[in-house]
């Protein structure tokens, strides 16, 4: 009477070990017990500490907008636990806390910046690309010297206590007073101090290094003659700016040829006659991104090979992995075969490994001349696995299944479990033959528990972008196309090489098509749920 | 084998294919019965299953002589070894490669020509690996996200199976397709989302193990999440009812009885979370940046990261060594995940 | 029906979880508060002063380089205080990462890189002119112009990389007066491949482009100043490098199935005897047990065979609070001969401080390659560049593969001069 081991059945059937922690608490079916319920107050008050203790550090950080968030969710969490009641919240809440911060916050970040020009040059805020500019414009004097340096203080005003390279006289200068002379004590042909001013020590340098940074000593009244900055605290030089901001009007001036530079509205600095400086900053643009995703001319010409090609990929990558993975799964499923624990933990082995490794082995293994394939295993071959079109897409298919079978091994190891053998053995006893037995009675059901990860997996391999790329890049390469497309690129390689060319760095474009490339995913996804009635009601 | 009243209520399955399709072979209907009997007995039968199949085995026609025996377990071995050494050249290569010391990863055919452990000496002596250090964050990390995800995970799994409460069905779905978004941008966004969160509590931000955990946590609902949906389902609602009737509440059945009768399919999860983390570097390298408090997988990446400069030897020698704790913990786990202990653990 | 009491197991599970998390939290960060103070013992002495308000300075390196600089980097830390923390990032993630991360909270102060990324990062508005004043004199010419990007300094150099050509002295004595010398002199030793370059599926115009220059087609021109010049793309004029190219693929003495892989395993088996590479791969060769000499490039034409020269440095964060601590890192530090010299002995590559240079050169592979990159032109670090690497090396795979050199080749200048107009 293994039965009895039910939990459910203890009251009534023979008394079983297990039964035994279920009928010491049997107590608490009558009324609500102080046991438990202490519990969840100590661990809701823990948690309310925790919260209480983040909100006072959001509020020393003056982090309102976060601050608001973190009580409002918190008030949430404690109503649905204190509160009676409102029982599936409380089992998901704790996923959907973290699945909320996390995954949800690069979906929104995505759509975020599909709507801005965030790209090459466009990666700054305005004041930072502002900054940028002028710093990128601060020349050196032509053959201007060098000027050994001491940072002085008076009170909270600091100065530039140099050595004149040229006539040995000591100078200092501040941000208002341009050089002057002065009298001080000088080593080694620097000026080390002066009298009514304190010698900054290097630490005390550090200490205020971005105010000794940006100081501007002028040189002399004449603006023409540069102005004096150091960068390291030891030695100054004498700059002039290439350009000046004028903060209330919001233009760059080009100091040397008089051009006015205005916020174009694109995220970058314009003059009248169509000249951008670079860099520029992100801003918002809009649904241009989408605009440019629909009408993007260089992906045109491969899209409609691509996609189709991303459809058998997906597609077969999931029938192969699950094929394999399954059939495995059920072979060794036998209870009592020898050795079958070594077969499984071999079969997980290639899912130990990293995969951009083994996506390295075997495009070693798949060389033409030198690899594995032809080598040893096709007697000196010379096939060409990865040049090929064809060849090269089979390449990549089986490599993908190698990398993707363990999981769907493991994965169909655990759902057979829920299927007892007693099935099988039942139909092969009425007459049904082994692969009957199989397909009609032990396959349905593993299909009821899987099937959504099916699909999952189709989206997963849709968007595979690492497996392409690392092996085969995409190649071999279309020459003819504009972009450098190739016969093993799926969308999502292709959209990486339209919005990552070269240097260039959209990404912008590329949020906008994963936007577009998720709403196919998803409508794909959605249709076959309904089909495979994978959402059925179980009761 | 009597059946019990809960195997004979048995209705968790009228959504299930084999339900759905009376008749189509003789036995089918038998067949629902002994599953809902088989799953309401928390895989007990598993404990006779090995006595049963054995005896059957004994008697199965096939013969006696090598023929005979590869009709009747051989084939499997057959195909055991076929796809073992299908699973393992790849791997073996690499292996070869560790034990090669200067050894490229590719362009050799000849496995095993040189028998030195020099490579692994190499990782574990050179002060720029800490190797031991990125073990212990890697298995650390590796093992505070499984257990997370097979918590957060079963929570979810427990109400969506158990419970009717409206978005139920939109709940699911959402789950899956949140995980189909491209994550061309996920590093961007992750980095920034990090390093916001150091700046207000200093050990969730950049460097820190547990802001790793959270992050991968956020992914703990999703496809893992419906494969243990799936497993619930199995598990028929009488015994909720029949514990509810004697008094248990919800929790106590999640806690003591469910979640031993799924035993192998949170083993399933947690294994696949834990790979999961082990071998992930793109999320892991934007958090952990510090060498002393990388992963395995990010330390690892960083050997090699410059062609140039790459010590294949070195990094195949860290790869295995890696693969070692996965392969533990899949052998660790693998009585829960076919079904032997699950009997036991419920006796 | 639900029982209130039963619901206390799940009254806090986010609590729980936090619990749970900050605990491996907890543990990790006492990990590494005892980790951080093992790695630095000298800092305990100096940060006592004001030093760690004196700021600490992040510095981006590529692993290989990590243990290097952490030496020199706890010597900086004794004499000024200021802690240096350094990182170690992926050689492949760097220069994204520090263009998406480098304007954010917790972004480097200093990023170790290559001087090719001074476009982009100039573009971007994240990398900081950096002023050499008279120390630029004590650096080589090539890192010099290597690092000046539109007439400014953005980068400190500390090491320049060329290929040459390695070769195994048993095999071959001699080093070689011309590329056919060299095929030649291999092939009566009775090598089927006496000379290996990496190549791959895609090409790699790297390490093709020695010889492309001994044909007289460099890629860009040069202004007045000597920057190169997006507007004169020279590349028009490699077609008689596309015919010797072809002719090679077809002979089979540069191929593309030759990998950076299989060259290096079959120098190190004695399978060819020259091998066209940079100073990362020597280590690999002697420890294979094969003598090497290293030889400038032998030139298929009587021009010499000049290799591109890349030169490894330190870029300073327009936006870190510490760019005054960061420059005297560089400029004051780094930039010093006993730095150098510590640096290059630790990586073996040719120092870019001249000082630091002729010493090194008393090895005789540092003095090859220093040799071999007598002729050696910067990498161009313009934009532009980006577009022609997107085509080139396919460009070359083809045209070793097989097809017709002259139209392969057209096709990669109307390709890039479309792309470079747009």
């Amino acid at each position: 009477m293994t039965q009895t081991a039910e939990p459910g059945q203890a009251p009534s059937g023979t008394p079983a070990p297990t039964a035994r922690p279920e009928r010491r608490r049997r107590g608490d079916r009558v009324g609500p017990s102080l046991g438990p319920f202490i519990l969840k107050l100590v661990l809701v008050g823990l948690f309310d500490a925790l919260v209480l203790l983040l909100l006072m550090l959001l509020l020393g950080k003056r982090e309102w907008t976060i601050f608001g968030v973190v009580l409002v969710a918190a008030a949430a969490i404690n109503v649905i636990y204190l509160k009676k009641g409102a029982l599936p919240a409380k089992y998901l809440t704790p996923g959907v806390v973290f699945l909320l911060i996390f995954q949800i916050f690069t979906l929104v970040y995505t759509c975020y910046v599909a709507f801005t020009n965030y790209s090459s040059g466009h990666v700054l805020s305005k004041p930072e690309a502002v900054q940028a500019l002028l710093s990128q414009n601060q020349t050196r004097v032509p053959d201007s010297p060098a000027y050994p340096l001491t940072v002085v203080s008076k009170g909270s005003e600091l100065g530039f206590l140099v050595v004149d390279p040229v006539t040995g006289q000591a100078q200092l200068g501040t941000e208002s007073r341009p050089l002057t002379d002065v009298q001080a004590e000088i080593t080694d042909g620097k000026a080390v101090s002066t009298d009514g001013w304190q010698s900054l020590t290097f630490a005390e340098i550090l200490a205020k290094q971005n105010e000794i940074f940006s100081l501007v000593v002028p040189r002399s009244d004449d603006a023409a003659d540069g102005t004096l900055r150091t960068q390291d605290g030891r030695t100054g030089y004498q700059f002039v700016s290439g350009l000046s901001y004028d903060a209330d009007a919001g233009t760059l001036t080009d100091t040397a040829q008089g051009t006015v530079y205005t916020d174009g509205g694109k995220g970058a600095f314009v003059s009248s006659s169509g000249e951008t400086l670079m860099p520029g900053w992100s801003v918002n643009v809009g649904t241009e991104n989408f605009t440019r995703a629909f009408t993007e001319e260089s992906i045109r010409g491969p899209l409609l090979k691509v996609t189709l090609w991303t459809f058998a990929f997906a597609l077969l990558s999931v029938a192969t992995t699950f094929g394999l993975g399954m059939f495995l799964a059920v072979v060794f499923n036998k209870k009592g075969m020898r050795g079958r624990k070594i077969y499984q933990a071999i079969m997980i082995l290639p899912y130990a490994f990293p995969a951009f490794l083994a996506a390295m082995v075997w495009a070693g293994m798949y060389s033409k001349s030198y690899g594995f394939f032809n080598q040893v295993l096709l007697g000196g071959a010379s096939i060409p696995w990865l040049e090929d079109p064809t060849l090269a897409k089979i390449a990549v298919l089986m490599l993908n299944l190698w990398l993707g079978f363990p999981y769907m091994f493991l994965v169909c190891l655990g759902a057979l479990q829920s299927i007892p053998d007693e099935l099988e053995e039942a139909a092969k006893t009425d007459g049904a033959s082994a692969w009957q037995a199989f397909r009609l009675i032990k396959f349905p059901l593993l299909l009821v528990s899987v099937a959504p990860l099916l699909i999952a997996s189709f989206a997963f391999n849709f968007n595979n972008f690492n497996v392409i790329y690392m092996l085969t890049g995409g190649g071999p390469r279309d020459m003819d196309a504009a972009i450098p497309v190739g016969e093993t690129d799926i969308l999502i390689s292709l959209v990486y090489k339209v919005a990552f060319t070269g240097q260039e760095r959209d990404y912008g474009l590329a949020s906008a098509f994963s936007i577009i490339i998720f709403v196919i995913v998803a409508v794909i996804s959605i249709v076959s749920f309904r089909r495979t009635k994978a959402l059925e009601e179980v009761n | 084998m009597s059946a019990t009243p809960s195997a004979a209520s048995g209705g968790s399955l009228s959504g299930s294919p084999a339900g759905s399709r009376p008749g189509t072979l003789p036995g089918t209907a038998r067949g629902t019965t002994t599953r809902g009997e088989h799953a309401a007995s928390g895989t007990v039968g598993a404990l006779e299953a090995p006595v049963e199949s054995a005896s059957a085995r004994a008697t199965r026609p096939g013969g006696r002589g090598p023929l005979g025996w590869l009709r009747r377990a051989g084939w499997r071995h057959v195909i055991g070894i076929v796809f073992s050494l299908y699973a393992l050249l790849p791997i073996a290569y690499i292996v070869s490669v560790s034990l090669k010391p200067h050894g490229t990863l590719t362009g050799s055919n000849e496995l095993f020509i040189e028998f030195s452990f020099e490579s692994y000496a190499r990782v574990l002596s050179d002060p720029a690996h800490p190797f031991g250090q990125w073990f212990l964050n890697s298995l650390l990390v590796g093992l505070c996200t499984a257990a997370g995800t097979v918590f957060l995970g079963a929570l979810a799994a427990y109400s969506f199976s158990r419970m009717r409460f409206r978005g139920r069905r939109m709940g699911l779905l959402s789950l899956i397709l949140l995980q189909m978004f491209p994550q061309l941008l996920a590093v961007v966004a992750v980095f920034l989302l990090v390093s916001k969160l150091g700046t207000i509590v200093p050990w969730l931000g950049v460097n820190s193990p547990a802001a790793l955990i959270a992050v991968y946590l956020g992914g703990a609902l999703g496809v893992n999440t419906y494969l243990m949906y799936g497993f619930f389902n199995t598990v028929p609602m009488s015994i909720d009812e029949a514990a509810k009737l004697d008094g248990a509440g919800h929790a106590r059945i999640f806690f003591t009885i469910i979640l031993r009768l799924v035993a192998p399919i949170l083993a399933v999860v947690g294994l696949l979370s834990f790979i999961a983390t082990m071998n992930d570097f793109v999320i892991s390298s934007v958090i952990l940046v510090d060498p002393q408090k990388q992963t395995l997988a990010v330390g690892l990446y960083n050997m090699v990261s410059n062609p140039n400069y790459a010590d294949w030897s070195a990094f195949a020698a860290g790869a295995v060594m890696a693969a070692l704790p996965v392969v533990i913990i899949f052998v660790a786990l693998q009585r829960y995940i076919v079904g032997g202990l699950t009997a036991g653990s419920v006796k | 029906m639900v029982n209130k009491s039963q619901l206390a197991g799940f009254g806090a599970l986010a609590a729980a979880t936090a619990l749970a998390l900050s605990a491996c939290g907890g543990s990790g960060s006492g990990a590494a508060s005892s980790s951080s103070d093992s790695s630095a013992p000298a800092s305990s002495s100096s940060s006592s002063a004001p030093a760690s308000a004196a700021g600490s300075l992040t510095v981006w390196v590529d692993s290989e380089r990590a243990s290097a600089l952490k030496d020199v980097a706890a010597d900086y830390e004794k004499n000024t205080g200021i802690a240096v923390k350094i990182v170690s990032k992926a050689t492949d993630k760097i220069k994204d990462d520090f263009t998406q991360q480098g304007s954010a909270a917790g972004g480097p102060d200093v990023v170790m890189g290559a001087h090719d990324w001074i476009g982009e990062l100039v573009k971007n508005g994240i990398a900081a002119p950096i002023e050499l004043g008279d120390k630029s004199a004590d650096f080589s010419d090539v890192a010099i112009k290597a690092s000046t990007y539109q007439g400014k300094t953005y980068m400190l150099p500390y090491a320049v990389e060329n290929l040459a050509l390695l070769r195994n002295t048993e095999l071959a004595p001699e080093a070689p007066s011309s590329f056919d010398d060299m095929i030649a002199t291999g092939t009566k030793a009775g090598l089927k491949q006496p000379f290996v370059v990496q190549q791959g599926k895609e090409g790699d115009p790297y390490h093709l482009y020695p010889f492309q220059t001994a044909f007289g087609a460099p890629v860009f021109g040069t202004d007045a100043n000597g920057d190169y010049d997006a507007s004169q793309l020279l590349l028009g004029q490699g077609t008689k490098f596309a015919d010797w190219l072809s002719e090679q693929g077809k002979a089979g003495t540069i191929s593309t199935e030759i990998t950076g892989d299989i060259a290096a395993d079959k120098f190190a088996k004695g399978q060819a005897a020259y091998w066209l590479t940079g100073p990362w791969n020597v280590k690999a060769a002697e420890a294979a047990g094969i003598k090497i000499a290293v030889d400038p490039i032998p030139s298929p034409t009587d021009q010499p065979a000049a290799p591109f020269a890349g030169v490894k440095g330190f870029f300073i964060n327009e936006h870190s609070e510490n760019k005054l601590a960061a420059t005297d890192f560089l400029v004051n530090y780094i930039g010093t001969e006993p730095v150098q010299t510590k640096l290059f002995e630790s990586s073996a590559v040719l120092p870019a401080l001249t000082a630091a240079a002729d010493k090194a050169a008393s090895d005789p592979v540092i003095a090859g390659f220093q040799k071999a990159g007598e002729n050696a032109v910067p990498m161009p670090a313009i934009p532009e560049m980006g577009v022609v690497f997107e085509n080139w090396g396919v460009a070359e795979a083809a045209i070793l593969d097989g097809k017709d050199a002259q139209k392969t080749w057209n096709d990669l200048v109307t390709k890039v001069e479309k792309a470079i107009a747009q």
